[in-house]
């Protein structure tokens, strides 16, 4: 191979070698700055294809996605003197890179740990002003708005991050608060069972007390319908002999007494009687002569 | 270069979470193998150019050796870039191209090219419906305590944001969910929660999660929320029961006491019923007799009128004759006294067979009963000789 030659492949050889130290990429994810013996020359790089000095020029890369700072539960005291377990999360992602860089020399946990120390703070502060309804329902949203706007005023300047949004995930009672509230709501539970239960009492009571009613109403209404209905059927019954039995009040005495004897003797009474009677006139005498 | 190579000061994780995505992870991670291979290739290359004159290698040591080779090494290559170049996406699923770093286009399912070495692609899938399950225990607005799973699917909707925007998406919807979810039950009352409430409550839980996802840059949408079970908790759960117990032991018991009435009215009204009936029955039959017994006596009237004495005189003997016919009879002359006249009534009344109507009398009475008699008919025969003594059996 002729010096030509192997000058040409010592050139590329360099070539290749300043680009492998010289090109850079910072990636679509990723924000980046360029330092210059420690000095921040370029801040905020955007993602692609970037040029620096080899060996003179350093370039820090940064996580430029939203991200999820979870707090640990601590407790925290309301204004009602009651204490709760809240648990906190923040989302943030890098706004300045220049001043995150400054405030926590690139290190995540650092600014992580910063941030945990702001947002708890705002908590306590904005936690201890409300009660326990307040901050549980009422004024959630309000609280959370203010706590957010607080905290960016904050970490924009002095860390240069956003926070995009800070949020309560969990607000709980202490162990022994939990216990009275469970007492209670069995309390509660008790008193509304005992409800039901008498109501159901009430009710039955009410309707078989109806019921009975109903059935002495009806009974006593039946016997006075029946009664009179008797006694319908009697006063007819009275008419209609008396109509027939005036034409001879003397004849019917007769022979309603003729049916009467008929029906009052009956075999084996025994009848003591003197041949003189009327019937046995002609017992002795063919002339009826006694 | 990968979009997930551990950078600078970034984490090793990839936004996918975890490993259950391995087809995409490996197209994703396809490029930075290459790439550091070709790098090794070069240095080799190197290398060889380095020593190159010295020694022929195995190709042989013939003249146009090191070109042979080089030709070689260009086809290796070539198929090496095309192979890499050329990528497919399926119909889920979407391309997040990316140039130098920079984010170039998003591309649609289909056979598709890059460039080697300087593109990379993210493959999302954005029409499969994810799941997110949790269940919580937490603070009502009446600061009853109650527990709540919740069901919420998702889809991504902005490969985008959801590739490159955001770090770990599906543990950021995890934590606004939980958010979400306790906010929402926590300016609700527990009985809306456990009862009534329910789908409100999840209508509300999903416009919020899906705001605080817009504000994440997730690039997820929410397709369905719903609140899977919400109940007391463990500890207070066998007093809510009891109200279920007590709700149905009120049924029960109204029920009970409907049974009653159901069957005491109408039972009621029957008996109610048959009185009357009986006493219609009794007016009707009265009634029926009278005209009967009237028309009867009516009809014999008319005839008595024609001939009333024999008419009379008939009726009376054959009514008396019927009487004289059925009893037996002792027939007394009794005249002037002297002779005394002994009649064994208790012995006559011993022939009779226990008749209902002679009940009641033993043969005390009677004994007692003939000696009265007796007693009479002397007295009556001292003072009038003619006197019936009759005796009714009843």
């Amino acid at each position: 191979m002729s010096p030509k030659a192997l000058l040409s492949l010592i050139v590329l050889g360099g070539v290749l070698l300043l680009a492998s130290q010289g090109l850079y990429v910072v990636k679509e994810t990723e924000r980046a700055i360029k330092l210059k013996f420690g000095e921040v020359v370029e801040a905020d790089l955007q993602p692609g294809l970037h040029w620096k000095v080899p060996f003179i020029e350093v370039v820090k890369r940064f996580d430029a996605r939203v991200m999820t700072l979870d707090t640990n539960p601590s407790r925290f005291l309301t204004a009602g003197k009651k204490y709760v377990i809240v648990d906190a999360f923040a989302k943030w992602r890098i706004k300045d890179v220049r001043a995150y860089y400054k405030a926590t020399s690139g290190s995540r946990l650092e600014a992580t740990n910063l941030l945990a120390a702001l947002l708890n703070k705002g908590l306590r502060d904005g936690i201890a002003g409300r009660t326990l309804h307040e901050v549980v329902s009422g004024e959630r949203d309000a609280l959370m708005t203010i706590l957010t706007a607080q905290l960016n005023e904050q970490t924009q300047v002095e860390l240069g991050i956003e926070v995009l949004d800070m949020r309560v995930k969990a607000i709980d009672l202490p162990e022994d608060l939990s216990r009275s509230v469970y007492n209670r709501m069995a309390a509660e539970r008790n008193r509304e069972a005992r409800e039901h239960r008498s109501q159901g009492q009430e009710l039955s009571e009410g309707i078989q007390a109806d019921a009975d009613r109903q059935k002495v109403v009806l009974e006593a209404e039946a016997y006075r319908e029946a009664e009179q209905t008797r006694g319908e059927g009697d006063a007819e019954a009275a008419r209609i002999y008396a109509s027939a039995y005036n034409k001879d009040p003397e004849f019917y005495a007769f022979t309603r007494s003729l049916k009467a004897y008929t029906e009052s003797f009956r075999q084996n009474d025994v009848l003591l009687l003197e041949p003189s009677s009327d019937f046995f006139r002609y017992l002795k005498d063919a002339q009826g002569k006694q | 270069m990968a979009w997930n190579e551990p950078g600078g000061k970034g984490n090793p994780n990839d936004p996918w979470g975890n490993n259950n995505r391995g087809g995409n992870n490996n197209r994703g991670n396809q490029p930075p193998d290459l790439d550091e291979a070709l790098k090794q290739l070069m240095d080799k290359l190197n290398g060889l150019f380095g020593g190159g004159k010295r020694n022929n290698n195995s190709n042989g040591g013939s003249t146009g050796g090191s070109g042979g080779f080089i030709g070689i090494l260009v086809v290796v290559l070539g198929i090496v870039l095309v192979f890499n170049s050329v990528y497919t996406l399926d119909e889920q699923e979407r391309g997040v191209v990316m140039r130098l770093g920079k984010y170039q286009e998003t591309v649609n399912p289909g056979l598709h090219f890059k460039l080697p070495l300087l593109d990379q692609v993210i493959a999302v899938n954005t029409t499969a419906v994810r799941t997110l399950e949790i269940r919580e225990r937490m603070l009502t607005e009446d600061e009853n305590i109650v527990e709540v799973e919740l069901n919420a699917q998702y889809r991504v909707a902005d490969p985008v944001s959801f590739a490159l925007r955001i770090e770990q998406p599906e543990r950021a919807l995890q934590v606004a969910a939980q958010s979400a979810l306790r906010h929402e039950v926590g300016s609700a009352i527990m009985d809306q929660v456990l009862t009534a409430g329910r789908a409100e409550l999840a209508d509300r839980i999903q416009i919020r999660l899906q705001d605080y996802l817009g504000r994440y840059q997730t690039g997820m949408v929410l397709t369905n929320v719903n609140i899977k079970d919400a109940r007391p908790p463990e500890q207070v759960r066998a007093a809510f029961d009891d109200v279920q117990v007590a709700k149905l032991d009120k049924e029960r018991i109204i029920n009970e006491a409907e049974a009653y009435a159901n069957a005491v009215v109408p039972e009621a009204r029957g008996r109610a019923q048959r009185q009357l009936e009986e006493a219609r029955a009794y007016k009707e039959r009265l009634i029926a007799r009278a005209e009967g017994e009237a028309e009867r006596f009516n009809k014999l009237y008319a005839e008595y009128r024609r001939a009333p004495q024999v008419t009379r005189e008939r009726l009376y003997i054959e009514s008396v004759s019927e009487v004289y016919t059925n009893a037996s009879k002792v027939l007394v002359d009794v005249k002037g006294g002297n002779n005394m006249m002994y009649l064994p009534l208790d012995k006559l009344m011993q022939n009779m067979p226990a008749a209902p109507g002679s009940t009641g009398l033993t043969s005390a009475d009677f004994s007692r009963l003939t000696d009265q008699v007796l007693n009479e008919l002397r007295t009556r025969q001292g003072a009038t000789q003619t006197n019936t003594v009759r005796r009714e059996g009843r």
